[in-house]
């Protein structure tokens, strides 16, 4: 209050008084620049400690009652814990953070978490200034760090890991937050939530609704009939695509997860477009489904070639066309040009409908790019009408001949397509709207009673001479042109249930045949093989 | 009388300024000795060639430290301390006050009386942060070096003994704990086999309070020989062996009938 004047500088004195008896304790609200909190503007505030850890604290009791409850429990916990050594800390509400709501409910939400440590080696004071002039000193007993809250909704720990594996590949980065509120509520509400979005955004597909646009590899639309479960249901006048599409994104399914899943079938579809044959296709939703599974299944085992008693006993699963496919398994092991002979052999149903199956079928094959033909395929192919085609595709490559089902009607159609879809990739799709359409052909098709499945068998096995798979001079001196064989393999070639014959009548009308073409003898790893050479 | 949690903003409304000042161990201590109204010295602001220049001077009667030791006597704090300013920088920062209790407060400064628990005010906004720092003098210096001694002795320390400790145990015939054990054991006597109705009306009343029990436990509730107990107990509980309740009795289920099982007898 006295100044005093001196030297040129000026200077003023104050006497510094630090109050004795406050009830008040002072505390420092710290606020990060950034944030650019304006103390002057908030019209209304509320703070209040934030109690939420005091369960973490307080030791729970679950049962006092009798049951699930011991006699001296508690006292033997806490002599356990001595026994440890385990200290609990207590729970001081005054170390608790505060929560601070400025301008009520709409305004902003800070939280306070108190700073360690300040008051440890040096006291801070708050000086104000009296209206005497003097300064008063206060200490501070608290420093708290105030952050602003957010009152947005974020991700959880687990959900932002997920997003973080596929931050490469999702574009739309607003669908996630949108998505992850779908997943809360009912599916029905989809519909809804997308009517609001629809226009503004980019949907990543697997969502319900109308029109998708896929930001993902696939670019392809998908125009659904109805809402998103009538995709899978409906099967009518779908192309290819939407098997794919709806393989790939899940008709029903939410389309992030469903696409992160199924990211790895993307190269499936690639030869989906080729065929636009929307008269044929069946339902292919359901097919892509199963087929997947049976096309992972499928691809495995196609490779192991030659393990003939697998293949046999499939086929004697789907059997029925399995005659004609037997013979094309064969050959498929060999080059397309056998298949295709083997095919023209074949009988031949309608080819409208073997040609879009072939197609499909053949593609598939083609896809696989695995070598030898597979037995098996073919006569899945065959059954796959039922079975979905889950054969389909392990023996693809190999086999041109394997036309699921198509045994008849496909065969010629198969080995014409086999060469041309080597090239293209064709989509597990595609077999299995091959399967699907077979299945559903059979029907309408005449030169087929319906259900293939019924008239080859009856063909294959009630008339020995007309099918392919019978025990004739000629199906054995194919097989050992082809290669050396032993009389094991061929007995297995001409198995009883194809044939129609008993084994031991199987057995002898293979001598008789052996005989009759005197094939040339070779030993093969000590075993006795025959050949033919022409 | 406002609800508890509201703050009280005129402080900040009026937007006080108010500074923040460091000031070290020592001299808070002093400054907590002082009388009166609580004058513990005057602060000095000067302008010189556009820059201000804050210092502290402590008052005379301050200055003693009441220290343990013999050199405390002679230490003194020191009494200039120059203040270095500093900006508020990347922080904003807002004091706010809580009181516990309903005494009002006769500065000017302050705002608001606590009436109820824990009234929160909003005092002011620091414009101004300040560190106070002694002026370096002889006096200071033998201050410091009395601290540094303090500070590094141990805290545990070993020390001779003359003689050895004879007051703490000393070699008795029986001891008195276990004299009043084996006089409480006769006064018992052996655990007489009470009727097997009153043991098993004892024991569903236990059962009632809690769901397991241990054996020694229930030899204690009851009163009766183990052998004795344990027949009784075979017919209506079972012994559990494995799981959470390990080597406990309980109840079969059907003559449980506990509010959180949802069986009844």
């Amino acid at each position: 209050m006295a100044s005093l004047g001196g030297g040129g500088s000026s200077a003023t004195e104050y006497v510094v008084r630090v109050p004795k008896n406050t009830a008040k304790k002072y505390s420092i609200m710290a606020f990060n620049a950034g944030d650019k909190v304006n103390c002057s503007t908030w019209t209304q505030a509320r703070m209040e400690r934030d109690m939420s850890n005091r369960r973490m604290y307080a030791e729970e009791e679950a049962t006092e009652g009798a049951a699930g409850s011991e006699f001296g429990k508690k006292q033997r916990e806490e002599a356990r814990r001595k026994k440890y050594g385990i200290i609990t800390r207590e729970f001081k509400a005054e170390d608790q953070p505060w929560i601070l709501k400025v301008n009520g409910k709409a305004g902003k939400r800070f939280k306070g978490q108190k700073k360690g440590g300040v008051t440890e080696n040096a006291s801070y004071y708050i000086f104000t200034q009296c209206p005497d002039g003097a300064f008063e000193a206060f200490p501070v007993h608290g420093w708290y760090n105030f952050t602003p809250q957010a009152k947005h909704r974020t991700l959880t720990a687990e959900e932002a890991e997920e997003e973080w594996g596929r931050r490469n590949k999702v574009v739309n980065h607003f669908s996630i937050m949108v998505q992850r509120r779908f997943r809360e509520p009912e599916r029905g509400d989809d519909e809804e939530e997308e009517g609001e979005k629809g226009g503004k955004k980019k949907k990543k597909g697997g969502r319900g609704g109308d029109l998708r646009i896929h930001d993902l590899e696939d670019d392809l639309e998908m125009s659904s009939d109805d809402s998103d479960s009538s995709m899978g249901e409906d099967g009518e006048g779908k192309s290819k695509k939407k098997v794919s599409d709806a393989k790939g994104k899940g008709k029903k399914k939410k389309g992030s997860k469903r696409n992160a899943a199924e990211d790895s079938d993307d190269g499936d579809f690639e030869g989906v477009e080729v065929d636009y044959m929307s008269d044929d296709t069946s339902s292919e939703e359901d097919e892509p489904e199963k087929v997947k599974p049976s096309k992972t299944e499928d691809v495995p085992k196609g490779v192991d070639e030659m393990s003939d008693s697998e293949e046999e006993s499939e086929e004697e699963k789907q059997n029925e066309e399995e005659t004609k496919e037997e013979e094309e398994e064969e050959e498929g092991k060999k080059t397309p040009v056998h298949m295709e002979k083997k095919k023209k052999k074949g009988e031949k149903d309608s080819s409208g409908e073997s040609d879009t199956s072939d197609d499909s079928d053949i593609e598939g094959e083609a896809a696989s790019a695995l070598f030898m033909a597979k037995k098996r395929t073919p006569p899945k192919r065959g059954g796959g009408r039922g079975s979905t085609g889950s054969s389909r595709t392990g023996s693809r490559p190999g086999t041109p001949s394997i036309d699921s089902g198509s045994t008849s009607n496909t065969l010629r159609a198969a080995a014409n397509k086999l060469e041309q879809s080597k090239r293209q990739m064709p989509p597990v799709s595609s077999e299995t709207p091959a399967a699907k359409r077979l299945k559903m052909e059979p029907s309408p098709q005449s030169p087929q009673p319906s259900g293939k499945s019924t008239p080859q068998p009856a063909s294959g096995k009630s008339t020995p001479s007309s099918s392919d798979v019978q025990l004739t001079e000629e199906a054995v001196r194919r097989y050992l042109i082809r290669k050396p064989m032993t009389t094991k393999d061929l007995l297995k070639k001409f198995q009883t249930k194809r044939t129609g014959l008993s084994s031991d009548q199987t057995v002898n009308v293979l001598a008789q045949i052996l005989k009759r073409l005197n094939p040339e003898r070779k030993n093969i790893n000590d075993k006795m093989h025959f050949y033919l050479t022409e | 009388m406002s609800d508890k949690g509201d703050v009280d903003l005129t402080g900040a409304k009026q937007n006080t300024g108010v500074w923040l000042v460091k000031v070290p161990k020592y001299l808070s201590q002093q400054w907590a000795k002082s009388s009166g109204r609580g004058e513990v010295g005057k602060l000095r602001i000067s302008k010189q060639q556009g820059k201000a220049e804050v210092s502290f001077t402590l008052n005379e009667e301050l200055t003693t430290i009441d220290g343990i030791g013999e050199k405390a006597a002679l230490v003194r704090a020191p009494r200039e301390h120059p203040f270095t300013m500093q900006t508020v920088g990347g922080q904003t920062l807002a004091v706010f006050t809580e009181s516990s209790s309903g005494q009002s407060d006769t500065d000017g400064s302050s705002s608001g009386t606590g009436t109820g628990p824990d009234k929160i005010a909003l005092e002011g906004v620091v414009v101004q942060r300040a560190e106070c720092r002694p002026a370096v003098s002889d006096n200071y210096m033998r201050l410091k070096r009395l601290q540094i001694e303090e500070s590094s002795k141990p805290v545990r320390y070993s020390q001779q003994l003359e003689k050895p400790v004879t007051t703490n145990y000393k070699p008795v015939a029986n001891h008195a704990n276990n004299l009043e054990y084996d006089k409480k054991k006769k006064e018992e006597g052996k655990r007489a086999r009470a009727d097997k109705q009153q043991v098993l009306d004892m024991l569903f009343s236990a059962f009632e309070k809690h769901q397991y029990y241990n054996i020694k436990d229930l030899v204690d509730i009851t009163k009766q020989p183990v052998i004795y107990l344990k027949e009784i107990l075979r017919d209506i509980g079972t012994y559990n062996v494995k799981g959470t309740h390990k080597n406990t009795w309980e109840l079969r289920p059907e003559y449980r009938h506990y509010q959180g099982e949802e069986k009844s007898e």
